[in-house]
């Protein structure tokens, strides 16, 4: 019996850990990236957007490289898709603080006054906003595992000690979970969008002849809210919203929306 | 728990003595007002702090010219800050005898053998308060500007009385609005009693600073206080049992109006304005100090600078430190001094420097001046410190750091600090380290390593949970797990050729013994064939048992029992049966 125990124990481990491996193949990827690089600093700006594109395409889905196409994007001047792959970055890596100020080098050449956008759930709550997604799986993950040795444990010695330890990192898992809950919300409805032409004409519908509204410029971050016929409609505030066409913007989370 | 707190309360106050008898004494005098008439009366209070008594009772120059009344006396004990003190007030009521202007003070008084002593006050005694000569009631509202011819600048003080006979409650003061005026009172309202029309009066008196940005003639309008008064005339029937609850109909809602004024405001004078005029506008002195004047180089000198007086104390500008060669300069932060209940605002501005001489030597400290208009003399005037001296003997080399004052406040570097410019606009370079480019691995929500990480866990305990229990309910014992493993091995001691007719029946008894839970007994072949019907076993395999145990006991019984008996193939054939068929 106590064989068949540490051998599912084993097992698991062995299974988790063979699946979350990293690609093997990882000389093509690092010829690609030291490439890009190369072109961005000879001024290539345009091969180095490709090279780094070239990355994403494979699967690099990294801050790093988002960050560094945001760069080629600005040294081009196209500040939206600067400012988007800089919003992309910080997704993926938030505590880097060269993203942060890139990213206000690139918000501070747009035209536009973009609101203060005020969630109705606080991404400061418990330091979400610092935190990736996965950082927070893997904590979660961490506090699971203890939490269900503990019990199993439990099942052999209730000792009170054990006690202890289950019911702390209950708290804990109760808090991650929460966390888990509240990042994985937030991540699959982040609906903001870039505006990538210079100037778009925001209408009153999804209608080259509606009324024209007001008009938007390159690197305004607005909400998306939905698609219909080739348009989008957008929100910057509750009196601000209306349509646009849909190749003006594109979605900072290409997953949601 | 009253009495608990009250207890403990004496032990940390006694416990506390003897630090507070070595505490810094001082005493100070103040008076309720610093204007008065001939028939008013005002209230004294000489505090002592640190200590709770005194030698001898408190020698009060400068009263002469006063009635004297002691009003009591109260200690007191207050922790500020963390640390206790403690102290004596002592209250007089004094009445003149005759108008001017005197000087109260200096308060002597002796503790432990050594004497203290306390500013002096001014009070200005005048015949008798402006009136009209009408009789205006049991309760109004006077107002009064001093005085009434000013410089733009030059503060002027408004001041309200309330004369009341009856009591009032529930004062709230509008103020008029008037532009280019600013109002700001001076101190807490004071109470005292005094004398109108020849009838004694509760006075209730309030201060306020006007300062006017503008020149020009300005009507101030009326002040309106709105309180709520007493009316003795209208007690209730029930007063005799002087209860409040049957006093609220006494009580009566009205608003008062001051009397208008006249506020006259003539411009500053262009002609001899100096060029660095700041717009200080009143009275000023300046006083300077460099302590030590002598010292070695690389030790630190406190050179200060002290503009005091009365007028617009916030308009006193920074003075800039003096510039030394060899000498290294670090400004404290000016320190502004306003006292606003005396009459009109006054106060004071101290700057002060750490001086670092590098190199020995005789530094001259130049003199420093400022200008202000002199309302008094109606013109402008410069004041200036005397040039100072400091005398710097060679000294050692070690690095000195500065403090100025008290030690306690912050010091900075002479050369002013500035804000960090931007000079340009640019974004930091891409990221070139391969190491921080680690793709993402699979563990995302909804992959199978991220079901098996968060499911794997819950799914081994609750194996190993169910399947304890299983075992337990199953009954956890040797009896069943050799219930379990008796065909098992049977068929295992089956395998060997040759097996004798003894052995054999050895073999099947131990496996009726340990499939059916029977005691080690030795069942005869009508026994064992019934255990084995009465567990679910057909009747032929039944009557199959019993036979081959009945043949094998005839063998034993007649002497073949070591011939090898050559059954072992139907044994096991049996014994699967029997598994089968029994329950």
């Amino acid at each position: 019996m106590r064989r068949f125990i540490w051998l599912s124990i084993v097992g698991l481990f062995l299974v988790c850990v063979l699946t979350v491996e990293i690609k093997a193949d990882s000389n093509d990827w690092q010829e690609n990236f030291f490439r890009a690089n190369q072109a961005y600093k000879a001024g290539q700006y345009k091969k180095a957007v490709s090279g780094y594109k070239e990355l994403i395409r494979q699967g690099v889905i990294n801050g790093h490289i988002y960050y560094n196409l945001g760069n080629a994007y600005f040294r081009m001047n196209r500040f939206g898709r600067a400012i988007l792959n800089y919003e992309r970055a910080h997704i993926l890596i938030p505590r880097d603080a060269d993203i942060n100020f890139n990213l206000g080098q690139a918000l501070d050449r747009i035209k536009d006054v973009i609101p203060e956008s005020g969630g109705y759930i606080s991404m400061n709550f418990f330091q979400l906003k610092s935190l990736t997604i996965t950082e927070i799986l893997w904590a979660f993950a961490c506090i699971n595992f203890l939490f269900w040795t503990f019990l199993f444990i439990r099942l052999f010695s209730r000792s009170e000690w054990t006690y202890y330890f289950m019911v702390t990192f209950l708290a804990l898992w109760l808090m991650a979970g929460a966390s888990f809950c509240l990042k994985w919300y937030m991540t699959a409805t982040d609906d903001r969008a870039v505006i990538l032409k210079s100037e778009v004409d925001v209408l009153a519908g999804p209608d080259s002849k509606d009324t024209l509204l007001f008009q938007l410029h390159e690197g305004t971050i607005v909400h998306q809210e939905r698609t219909e016929d080739g348009w989008k409609l957008i929100r910057i505030s509750v009196k601000k919203r209306g349509w646009v066409k849909s190749g003006a913007l594109e979605l900072i989370q290409p997953a949601s929306g | 728990m009253k009495k608990i707190a009250t207890i403990f309360f004496f032990l940390l106050a006694f416990s506390l003595a003897p630090y507070t008898a070595f505490a810094d004494i001082s005493v100070t005098l103040n008076l309720n007002r610093n204007e008065a008439t001939l028939s008013d009366t005002v209230r004294m209070t000489i505090s002592i702090k640190g200590s709770r008594e005194s030698d001898l009772e408190p020698v009060i120059h400068g009263l002469e010219s006063f009635d004297v009344m002691r009003c009591g006396t109260s200690s007191r004990f207050e922790f500020i800050n963390g640390s206790l003190n403690s102290g004596v007030d002592y209250q007089y009521s004094i009445r003149p005898q005759k108008a001017g202007t005197f000087k109260i003070g200096p308060v002597e008084l002796k503790i432990k053998g050594k004497t203290i002593r306390s500013g002096i006050k001014t009070l200005k005694i005048v015949e008798r308060a402006r009136t009209t000569g009408l009789n205006r009631g049991s309760l109004f509202l006077s107002a009064g500007v001093s005085p009434a011819k000013v410089y733009v600048e030059e503060q002027a003080v408004y001041t309200l009385k309330l004369y009341h006979l009856a009591k009032v409650k529930d004062l709230t003061l509008d103020l008029p609005d008037i532009e280019h005026l600013q109002f700001k009172q001076l101190g807490k309202p004071v109470q005292y009693q005094g004398v109108y029309n020849g009838t004694y009066y509760n006075i209730l008196e309030v201060r306020y600073a006007i300062t006017p940005l503008k020149e020009g003639i300005y009507e101030i309008r009326p002040s309106k206080l709105g309180l709520n008064v007493y009316e003795s005339g209208q007690i209730s029937p029930f007063d005799m049992f002087n209860d409040n609850f049957f006093d609220l109909s006494a009580w009566r809602p009205t608003t008062l109006t001051s009397e208008p004024l006249e506020l006259n405001v003539i411009p500053i004078p262009h002609e001899g304005r100096p060029q660095d005029f700041s717009g200080l506008v009143g009275s000023f002195r300046i006083n300077t100090r460099l302590e030590p004047s002598e010292l070695k180089a690389g030790e630190s000198a406190t050179l200060t600078v002290t503009l005091s007086g009365r007028g617009n104390i916030n308009r006193i500008p920074d003075i800039k430190g003096p510039e030394l060669e060899n000498v290294k300069v670090y400004a404290d932060q000016p320190v502004i001094k306003v006292a606003p209940d005396s009459p009109g605002p006054s106060g004071s501005k101290t700057m002060k420097w750490a001086l670092v001489p590098e190199k020995e030597g005789r530094y001259r400290i130049k003199p420093v001046s400022i200008s202000f208009f002199d309302t008094v003399g109606g013109k402008y005037r410069v004041i200036k410190t005397p040039a100072l001296l400091l005398l710097v003997r060679p000294g050692g080399t070690g690095e000195v750091m500065p403090l100025t004052g008290d030690g306690k406040s912050e010091v900075k570097a002479g050369p002013a600090k500035k804000e960090i410019k931007e000079l340009g606009h640019d974004i930091l370079p891409v990221h070139t380290s391969i190491k921080d480019i680690v793709p993402e691995g699979r563990f995302k929500p909804g992959t199978l390593s991220f079901l098996l990480i968060f499911l794997g866990p819950c799914f081994v305990y609750l194996g190993v949970f169910i399947g304890t229990r299983y075992y337990k309910k199953k009954g956890g014992s040797k009896a069943f797990t050799k219930a379990k493993s008796a065909s098992g091995i049977v068929a295992q001691r089956c395998k060997k050729a040759g097996i004798s007719s003894s052995e054999m029946i050895h073999i099947i008894r131990d496996y009726i013994n340990d499939r059916f839970g029977q005691s080690h007994g030795v069942p005869t072949p009508d026994e064992a064939a019934e255990i084995i019907r009465s567990n679910g076993a057909g009747a032929d395999t039944v009557n199959e048992l019993r036979a081959v145990l009945q043949t094998l006991e005839d063998a034993v019984y007649t002497g073949k029992g070591n011939k090898p008996c050559n059954m072992e193939k139907d044994i096991r054939d049996l014994i699967k049966r029997i598994e089968k068929e029994s329950r």
